[in-house]
């Protein structure tokens, strides 16, 4: 270790971030001290990010922060410019979200630890590489230290990236959605590493939306809604007796607390596939796979990531072309009610649209009724005011029941929902499933949902298919 | 670094009509009121000498004086403004059209249209634009036919490069997928979606090629294979006075002042802030 010192606590006390005028969080007070980790649950936009960038002192332009951040006694918001710079990667660090885009694609792992030796602690290259070697093996990564990061799992991109913050010395944790994009498996080792980081006495700040997370991480726990600290306590304690609503709402949304859904039986297939079989390249994604997707019924493929799930999906709409096998679509129907929901909501709209540009477009192509869809958009929760911003505007939970919508407009017989949740919150995740849930009740199409999340699959689907790498 | 709470965080008020635009309008506007007014307005004919008046200085007489042979300066800079710009913009629209079109296309169908339209790209980039013209001027000396079509041919293939590797990029992001699955047929998806997208970068495109295209019938006249004289052409003009330095340096300058204007101008109009 080369810790010369250790933090005893960070406080946070009447903290209040402003844009201009308005404060768009307040009264965030909490305090972080050894060996009791705090993790900050909340939706997307409730100000948890922010929160985590006022404490680094790396707040977008056009934002101050007032009140008392205290670590060990000093004050992180008084400082000038240059201390705040000077503290970022020696004593607090930011651990990024998605650390496989922030780790150098052109520089090997093992380089890319000792430069933190080499130029931060003026070491030399020979004592850097054997500093940084025992930084690796630390996180398990010794094997691996030759190779580049697109050729590292997920999981193995953020210890590398822990690595790097041992190798800075910064005893000061911020762990900024640290398991986005992770499948559960990745997401286990991920928290049992940061775990690890606690009891080597590093003080630790989670940002996240995901409760299993907060579960397994312990210590303190605050839900933040809408910029404020709406609830803060023992982790078990909130966990288990939840006062405020929004926290009861979030940690009801976790999938494994959901009712089941009450649906009918099946009726005839209006999607099946026979023997498919698929390669990228060297590598079979799999070989003589038989699906069926009945009129009201729900399909689950579960699966580590790359491992062709959401392939399948494409290949029933014809989005990509199998090596072999047949797809067999319900005869008779038109290909345009076979419908497709996207993993990344801003992603799935024309960006430089607005919503209502959009719709009139689809509602002009295809004859339709702006009556129905005003029923519609009433039916999901959207008020039409949103219509008339651009994708980037609205909230993730809000596009995707807006891509509900769009889907809806043409009467789908069969909806593919590749991911469709996995980078909402779990109040805006459970909103989105109940939704189609319901509309697969009433309407009686075929719904195919490609997740990671296998608890959600089994709550939710007639039928789980399991995929291995 | 990415900010999950980005929607916390105020829109930034996006202006089109930014300070920089503004100033590159209001200068684009002078000079094309210069180049289609003046002409209109300063009833020399630009050919006209006077030979008492050699080199006269900017004064009563001569607003912006005269050339060595006498002829008025004002006349032949709003004369030669006005040929300059428009063969400019021909030219630019000319290359600009059909390489975007083709740009499209080659994006969209890629195949054996795009390998095509890559061979003829890569066989006239492999030949210099500057002997481009001079071979098609050497059917037709002295006339703007050969040397506007020449610019065009060599310039269409930025517009098609560009264009393709930009549409290329947005053709596969999901919500091309999303609006071909809703029923969108492909007209529709390149004009409304993809167009929209790389028109900033095809503005910027555009503006360049202007300069280019104004720098490159200026240098041909200052060789003396572009437009003869007495044709007051910007290029020419510098070609013409340079002997004089000496005596009045101001004169040399003035035409070069106006391209200078002009590409300023132009590059002020397109810019764009969000870099």
């Amino acid at each position: 270790m080369n810790a010369p010192t250790r933090f005893q606590s960070l406080a946070v006390s009447g903290l209040e971030i402003r844009a201009g005028d308005k404060a768009i969080v307040r009264n965030v007070a909490f305090t972080l001290a050894q060996g009791m980790p705090v993790t900050l649950l909340g939706a997307s936009g409730s100000g948890k990010s922010l929160v985590a960038h006022a404490i680094m002192g790396s707040l977008p332009a056009g934002l101050c922060a007032r009140g008392e951040v205290t670590l060990d006694g000093t004050s992180l918001l008084a400082a000038s410019l240059a201390e705040t710079r000077a503290r970022w990667g020696r004593t607090i660090v930011i651990l990024p979200q998605e650390p496989w885009f922030a780790l150098d694609p052109t520089m090997r792992i093992g380089r890319q630890v000792s430069e933190v030796h080499h130029y931060l602690h003026g070491r030399g290259a020979i004592e850097a590489r054997s500093h940084a070697r025992s930084d690796l093996a630390e996180v398990g990564l010794d094997e691996r230290a030759q190779a580049y990061s697109h050729e590292l799992s997920g999981g193995m991109c953020q210890r590398a990236a822990i690595a790097i913050t041992h190798a800075a010395g910064a005893l000061l944790l911020i762990a900024d959605e640290p398991t986005k994009g992770l499948d559960a498996a990745l997401r286990d080792s991920v928290v049992k590493r940061l775990r690890m980081e606690v009891e080597q006495g590093r003080l630790l700040l989670t940002i996240t939306h995901d409760i299993a997370v907060a579960t397994a991480l312990g210590g303190m726990i605050g839900v933040m809604l809408d910029g404020e600290l709406v609830e803060f306590g023992p982790a078990a304690e909130i966990l288990d007796r939840p006062r405020h609503d929004y926290s009861r709402a979030l940690i009801a949304a976790d999938p494994s607390r959901w009712p089941a859904p009450q649906l009918p039986p099946a009726g005839e297939p209006v999607v099946s596939a026979t023997g498919l079989s698929k390669r990228f390249g060297e590598k079979a994604l799999f070989d003589g796979f038989d699906i069926s997707i009945g009129r009201g019924e729900i399909v689950a493929i579960v699966g580590p990531s790359g491992c062709g799930k959401t392939t399948i999906g494409n290949l029933l709409l014809g989005l990509v072309q199998s090596d072999r096998g047949r797809v067999e679509l319900k005869a008779g129907v038109s290909p345009l009610r076979f419908q497709k929901l996207y993993q990344d909501p801003p992603a799935a709209f024309a960006p430089r649209q607005t919503l209502r540009r959009g719709f009139n477009d689809l509602l002009k192509l295809h004859s339709l009724d702006w009556r129905t869809s005003e029923e519609l958009m009433a039916r999901l929760h959207l008020v039409p005011a949103l219509l008339d911003r651009r994708p980037d505007e609205v909230s993730g939970g809000e596009l995707q029941r807006f891509a509900i919508l769009r889907a809806l407009m043409l009467d789908p017989v069969f909806l593919f929902a590749d991911e469709a949740t996995s980078r909402l919150d779990p109040v805006s995740q459970k909103d989105v499933i109940w939704l189609l849930v319901e509309i697969v009740r009433e309407r009686g199409l075929g719904l195919l949902l490609v997740t990671h999340d296998t608890a959600l699959a089994q709550r939710v689907a007639a039928k789980v298919v399991r995929l291995e790498r | 670094m990415t900010l999950a709470d980005a929607t916390l965080v105020p829109a930034a008020d996006r202006r089109w009509l930014t300070p920089s635009r503004a100033a590159g309008l209001v200068l684009l506007s002078l000079l094309a009121a210069f180049a289609l007014i003046g002409p209109l307005l300063v009833l020399v004919d630009p050919t006209e000498q006077d030979f008492a008046a050699s080199l006269a200085p900017p004064g009563a007489d001569y607003l912006l004086g005269a050339d060595h042979y006498g002829r008025s300066m004002l006349a032949r800079l709003a004369y030669g403004a006005r040929l300059s710009f428009g063969m400019a913009l021909l030219t630019v629209a000319t290359a600009a059209v059909p390489g975007i079109l083709f740009g499209l296309f080659a994006a969209w169908r890629g195949g054996w249209l795009e390998r095509v339209l890559e061979l003829i790209s890569t066989v006239l980039l492999a030949l210099p634009g500057l002997l481009l013209v001079l071979i098609l001027l050497a059917f037709a000396p002295g006339t703007f036919g050969p040397l506007y079509l020449g610019l065009a041919l060599t310039l269409w293939i930025e517009f098609y490069r560009v264009t393709k590797a930009t549409a290329a990029g947005v053709l596969k992001q999901p919500h091309i997928e999303a609006a071909r699955l809703l029923g969108f047929g492909t007209p529709y998806l390149l004009r409304s979606l993809v167009l929209p997208e790389i028109r900033p970068i095809l503005t910027t495109l555009a503006a360049f090629a202007m300069s280019t295209a104004i720098i490159a019938i200026s240098t041909l006249s200052a060789i003396s294979v572009g437009l003869r004289p007495p044709t007051p052409e910007l290029g020419a003009m510098i070609v013409e006075l340079l002997p004089y330095y000496a005596e009045a340096p101001l004169h040399v300058l003035m035409p070069g002042i106006l391209i200078f204007l002009l590409v300023l101008g132009l590059q002020l109009a397109t810019r764009n802030e969000s870099l």
